[in-house]
């Protein structure tokens, strides 16, 4: 390649300074002021060819072996002269032709770019986004989270009102607490059954067994007018609450009755030996099913509300599901749970979803499709799960705890957030139920406390009737049963 | 530092030696402070751009920005430990660049990462004062503030230019997949250029709509934006 620049031969004093950047030269086609601007010199270059050529050979940009001293002090002096013309320029960059010149001179002033200036990118690749990115989700995203916002409704951590329960067995197996149609609360205290009209506030004892035993567990009939009531012994007694009245005894168990459930006129009641029998109350040969399945003590037993599936709870670890039409053997038999299962819950709006809670050493909740026998969900609670209760209202189930905290937990479902937890008994929590309406949880617990909790309050247009309720409560915050 | 009274030296080799070498010296060191000042504000709002428009077209997830407050506004930065360095490097180059006054354009592209195709392209003109003329020709240009505009004027100028870029996503395209980003930078010939970076072409938008927004001037510098992105399908 020739230069197209003239070149005088003249010492300069012009010092080069050293470079560290790259120059991209040779061949590449690289717009350059001073080669737009070497049309005007192509002329008196011409002029200098014969002379240029006699320079270049020693010209140490291009080496042609050893260099004689002579030549080598021409060189330099060559080199010198080009320098000065081309001092902002790199040092090695060779010019293109002056019909290249010319050529690209032209080529840019029709493509309309400018030659003085070159568009550099930066090289390295930007680094990786950490995960794809949606714009729209982006742009759309609520001024307040969705948690925040409507899903995330008020719930009171205080209590309605809080009763004593004096002499409340502290036994995670016994069912001693329910709250029936009619609005009346039973609770079993040792030896006797308390019935608390939760509309009158009015309390009175029901009945008393005799010293030898104590109330194990008591449960409402669906219509709110009887009350079934398990013993130590293994008896079950049905009484009329309106008349105060025993109505029969039932025998067959011969060891405690912890746990029990009605549907229609049908009681199931679970014992300690891990036998759980259907009694037909309206019959004189009331035993009409005798469900094998569990090992160990029955502590956990809930009808569906159609009445068609049962689902029991046991100390050996195991969730049984029950087709009412056929309880030879249970239709799903689950081992899950590391702990013992008291804690049985049929949703109220798909009636195919049971959950089911495990004892201290378990800590989760499990959902269960009862029709596939599928776990569809799981929570790991922390503590100890003593009941489980869904909100007919909110898409939401309450669960209660014992150790650490004795807390009430509140998750949606089936997001399986937890709403709120807060700290509600002062040792563990034992028993719970909901109030006919839905809104009310009355828990009691090793404290000998019966505590009512406005969890599940329904939305606005119930206010008025609410605001009144609350004034009630407030003038009887506390009182005692007996 | 002022190209075009080079270049017109080099087009007449035969005053090359005319120039009297003191007063170059002169030149750069009484315009040597305002115009660093100058520079380095308009270095890092570019900087801030870059961050913007990562943020605001969705190059890298929200989560990994975090609000600074800067002209009066909360800006989002990458936290980001890799895009921050790399912006950081982008951004040393182009201080050296600014102060130098070698730059006229700075370019962030955005290509989608499947096809290749560069999809949304900001570009920001800056032009610079010349110096032989700066105390004849002010008046002339009004392109150029005068000497003694407020540096609050100036923020405010810079703060418009964010809340247009924020707000230009309300007519801007959706950008849907992946993107990437690139800087171009439109240099002077005589640049010194390190490994980094290397020629590129413009990344124009073929058949691209163009929307000019803001601009800012100081004393030194005045930076126009255009943003040119795809019409949709």
């Amino acid at each position: 390649m020739s230069t197209a620049a003239v070149s005088t031969p003249k010492p300069s004093l012009r010092q080069k300074t050293s470079k560290t950047t790259v120059n991209q030269g040779g061949d590449r086609f690289i717009p350059n002021r001073a080669a737009s601007s070497a049309i005007a010199n192509t002329g008196s270059s011409k002029a200098n060819i014969p002379d240029k050529k006699k320079k270049k050979r020693s010209n140490p940009g291009i080496s042609e072996g050893s260099m004689e001293a002579a030549q080598n002090e021409d060189a330099s002096t060559a080199f010198e002269g080009l320098s000065i013309l081309d001092d902002d320029e790199d040092d090695g960059y060779s010019r293109p032709s002056p019909n290249t010149v010319a050529y690209q001179d032209s080529l840019a002033d029709v493509c309309g770019v400018s030659l003085k200036t070159r568009i550099l990118e930066f090289k390295p690749a930007p680094p990786e986004s950490s995960k794809p990115v949606d714009l729209r989700q982006q742009y759309n995203r609520p001024l307040r989270t969705a948690a925040s916002g409507q899903a995330r409704r008020r719930i009171a951590t205080a209590p309605e009102r809080v009763l004593d329960a004096p002499g409340l067995i502290d036994d995670y197996y016994l069912n001693l607490l329910d709250w029936s149609s009619g609005n009346q609360v039973a609770i079993g205290l040792e030896r006797s059954v308390y019935v608390w009209s939760a509309d009158e506030g009015s309390v009175n004892c029901l009945m008393e067994t005799s010293p030898d035993t104590y109330v194990s567990s008591v449960k409402w009939s669906e219509d709110g007018a009887y009350v079934g009531i398990g013993l130590g012994t293994g008896e079950v007694q049905i009484w009329d609450v309106a008349e105060s009245q025993k109505i029969r005894s039932m025998f067959g168990h011969d060891t405690r009755v912890g746990v029990m459930g009605w549907s229609k006129h049908l009681l199931s009641t679970g014992s300690r030996s891990g036998l759980v029998f259907n009694h037909d109350v309206r019959i004189a040969k009331h035993k009409i099913a005798e469900l094998v399945s569990h090992t160990s003590e029955v502590c956990g037993l809930e009808w569906r509300a159609d009445g068609a599936q049962l689902a029991t709870g046991g100390n050996d670890n195991l969730v049984s599901i029950w087709d009412a039409r056929s309880l030879t053997v249970p239709k799903f038999t689950k081992a899950n749970h590391k702990a013992a299962v008291k804690a049985l819950a049929w949703c109220p709006w798909n009636t195919n979803l049971l959950a089911t809670g495990g004892g201290s050493y378990d800590r989760h909740i499990h959902f269960w499709n009862s029709t596939t026998g599928a776990r569809v969900n799981s929570i790991d609670t922390g503590s100890q799960v003593t009941s489980l209760r869904w909100s007919p209202h909110h898409r939401e189930i309450v669960s209660s705890s014992g150790f650490p905290d004795n807390t009430l937990s509140v998750w949606s479902y089936p997001t399986l957030v937890r709403n709120i937890e807060f700290p509600a008994h002062e040792s563990r929590v034992l028993h719970s139920c909901l109030s006919p309406d839905g809104q009310m949880l009355a828990t009691a617990a090793a404290d000998e406390s019966l505590k009512f909790w406005k969890i599940f309050e329904k939305r606005a247009g119930t206010s008025a009737a609410a605001s009144a309720a609350s004034r009630k409560a407030d003038m009887a915050k506390h009182m005692t049963i007996r | 530092m002022e190209p075009e009274k080079k270049k017109s030296s080099s087009k007449t080799s035969s005053s090359k030696d005319k120039r009297p070498k003191d007063k170059d010296k002169d030149e750069s060191k009484t315009h040597k402070l305002s115009l660093k000042g100058s520079s380095r504000l308009v270095a890092e709002f570019f900087q801030y751009s870059i961050h913007t428009i990562l943020f605001q077209r969705g190059v890298y997830p929200a989560e990994d920005f975090t609000a600074v407050k800067k002209y009066g506004l909360n800006m989002l930065v990458s936290a980001d430990d890799q895009v921050k360095a790399y912006i950081k490097k982008i951004m040393s180059q182009l201080d050296k660049w600014m102060v130098g006054g070698k730059i006229s354009k700075l370019v962030i592209v955005i290509t989608d990462k499947d096809t290749g195709e560069h999809v949304e392209r900001w570009q920001f003109d800056q032009q610079q004062q010349q110096q032989e003329n700066s105390s004849s020709a002010s008046a002339a240009t009004p392109l150029f503030a005068e000497k003694d505009k407020p540096e609050a004027e100036i923020q405010a100028e810079i703060a418009a230019i964010f809340r247009q870029i924020t707000a230009s996503v309300t007519f801007l395209p959706q950008l849907t997949g992946d993107c990437t980003f690139n800087v171009l930078v439109y240099a002077d010939a005589d640049s010194d250029v390190p490994v980094e970076w290397g020629d590129s072409d413009a990344k124009e938008i073929q058949n691209g709509e163009r929307v000019q927004l803001r601009g800012f001037s100081t004393a030194n510098h005045r930076v126009d934006t255009i943003v040119s992105y795809r019409l949709g399908d």
